[in-house]
């Protein structure tokens, strides 16, 4: 389970918004733990950022410190995390969100519409999976999946996952 | 519902999942007849079934030859599946169940559809008749 | 009987074809050349809250237009309707008394092909030019159901022979899906 949580960024697209760490404590093979700090700038397009919110402000304390903690550097940031409907008019400007992120920023995909389109896979304005506008690395399914399970998806990031 | 159902806290300000949580789908292949009633009322097309008809002969018990449904695949999409429940509901033999599971993420979207032996796996984790109904 | 009603009734008096009571607010059903003072004899009377303004298919009775007005205490409010025929959707503008229903206008323009007369920005909100068409129109089909196969289609009884229909899923018409 997260052994914190610090202010998630929430940005409205295009500024990647505070990017406060997000530690995550991660069974290694040879039996021990290790924790990992993770920037994380949450591109929350419709209701699945609801739970993006959720997961990021779990610590009662960490509400109070992370709104004063606003930093936006770019640099710093570890993963992507897409949540929520992505119209086929909003893909270009996802795009041009995750070009200007440092080059190989994992993505995760959070949430059925982010996925595949999920319970709006037959519209005629929806873009089917994110997945066809930015390379995605790990897939959380859920409508909207739970805090916990976006916590199971940043586990098997590249980089994290062991 | 009373206050020994509020869900329990956990430290880091979350709440402990309850049983009745809508995690993951899981079948009970026993109670399925291949009726293919979830697969055609689920709304995002996402359940995947597929099975043929065996006769079996006539015996002494059974006068006449029947026919049955034998289940090849079952498999649920998780990619597309919006957890409505109305599989779970609309099945007559009570062979779909929800479980608390929320735990399977996957690098690939094929990691997310389930086949029949990790749909069955779940059930593990299901609460009981008896748990669902406290 | 409200005074919203009262008002409307007053203003545009020949041109209103029904006053229908509901769960709600009442409905008044107005001509469509009375859109525009019907809205205006409400507003005058207290209705400045505009909830929204959207449309739905009649199919041969053309397409009906509906706003939702209400006071700003919530005291009152009513629902005005019209129909505009199938050939000629066309309707007055209302953005000069309520700015906050230029959005409503853009997006039925863009669902039904409703046109707002005056209102000179009906850009589409979230569809492309190209798409062509008005998605929340009856006789518009949503293409991914058609070529979708349907994992419902399937029965395990497979072909026993007998020349059987293929069961369409829901949303695809009959005529439409595989030919031959």
């Amino acid at each position: 389970m997260a052994d914190g949580g610090v202010l998630l960024g929430l940005p409205g697209l295009g500024v990647p918004g505070p990017a406060a760490p997000m530690r995550l404590t991660v069974a290694l093979a040879d039996g021990g733990a290790a924790t990992v700090a993770l920037h994380v700038a949450g591109a929350g397009l419709a209701c699945c950022s609801v739970e993006l919110v959720a997961a990021a402000l779990r610590r009662p304390e960490a509400r109070a410190a992370g709104l004063a903690e606003a930093g936006t550097e770019t640099d710093a940031v570890d993963v992507l995390v897409v949540s929520g409907t992505c119209t086929d008019v909003l893909a270009p400007a996802l795009a041009a969100l995750h070009a200007s992120l440092p080059a190989g920023t994992p993505v995760l995909s959070f949430g059925a519409c982010a996925s595949s389109g999920g319970p709006y896979w037959d519209s005629y304005s929806v873009t089917k999976g994110v997945d066809q506008v930015v390379p995605v690395d790990v897939y959380v399914p859920g409508c909207p999946p739970r805090p916990e399970a976006l916590v199971d998806g940043l586990r098997r990031l590249p980089g994290v996952a062991r | 519902m009373s206050d020994a159902q509020e869900p329990a806290a956990t430290d880091d300000g979350g709440y402990a999942v309850p049983a009745r949580s809508r995690g993951v789908i899981t079948l009970v292949e026993e109670n399925c007849t291949v009726c293919m009633l979830c697969a055609r009322e689920c709304p995002d097309w996402c359940i995947h079934i597929e099975g043929h008809t065996e006769t079996l002969p006539a015996d002494e018990v059974h006068r006449r030859p029947r026919t049955e449904n034998v289940l090849d695949r079952f498999a649920i999409d998780f990619s597309l599946c919006l957890y409505c429940g109305i599989c779970i509901e609309v099945c007559p033999f009570d062979a779909l169940h929800w479980s608390p599971e929320h735990e399977y993420a996957g690098t690939s979207l094929t990691d997310l559809t389930h086949e029949r032996e990790r749909l069955a796996a779940w059930e593990a984790t299901a609460p009981t008749e008896a748990q669902r109904d406290a | 009987m409200s005074a919203l009603v009262e008002a409307v009734q007053a203003a545009v008096g020949g041109h209103v074809l029904a006053v229908v009571p509901g769960f709600g607010p009442v409905t008044v059903d107005v001509a469509p050349e009375a859109w525009h003072p019907a809205v205006a004899a409400a507003a005058a009377a207290g209705a400045t809250y505009a909830d929204f303004l959207t449309a739905y298919d009649e199919l041969g009775l053309g397409f009906a237009v509906v706003a939702h007005l209400s006071t700003r205490d919530a005291s009152d409010h009513l629902l005005l309707r019209t129909r505009v025929p199938r050939d000629r959707p066309e309707v007055a503008t209302v953005v000069d008394l309520h700015r906050g229903l230029a959005w409503h206008e853009r997006a039925t323009h863009e669902m039904f092909g409703i046109g707002f007369v005056g209102n000179d920005d009906l850009t589409p909100l979230r569809t492309q030019p190209a798409l062509g068409a008005h998605p929340l129109r009856k006789d518009f089909v949503l293409a991914a159901r058609v070529a979708r196969p349907w994992p419902g289609e399937k029965d395990p009884a497979g072909d026993t022979g007998r020349a059987r229909r293929r069961t369409l899923p829901p949303g695809v018409p009959e005529g439409w899906g595989e030919q031959a």
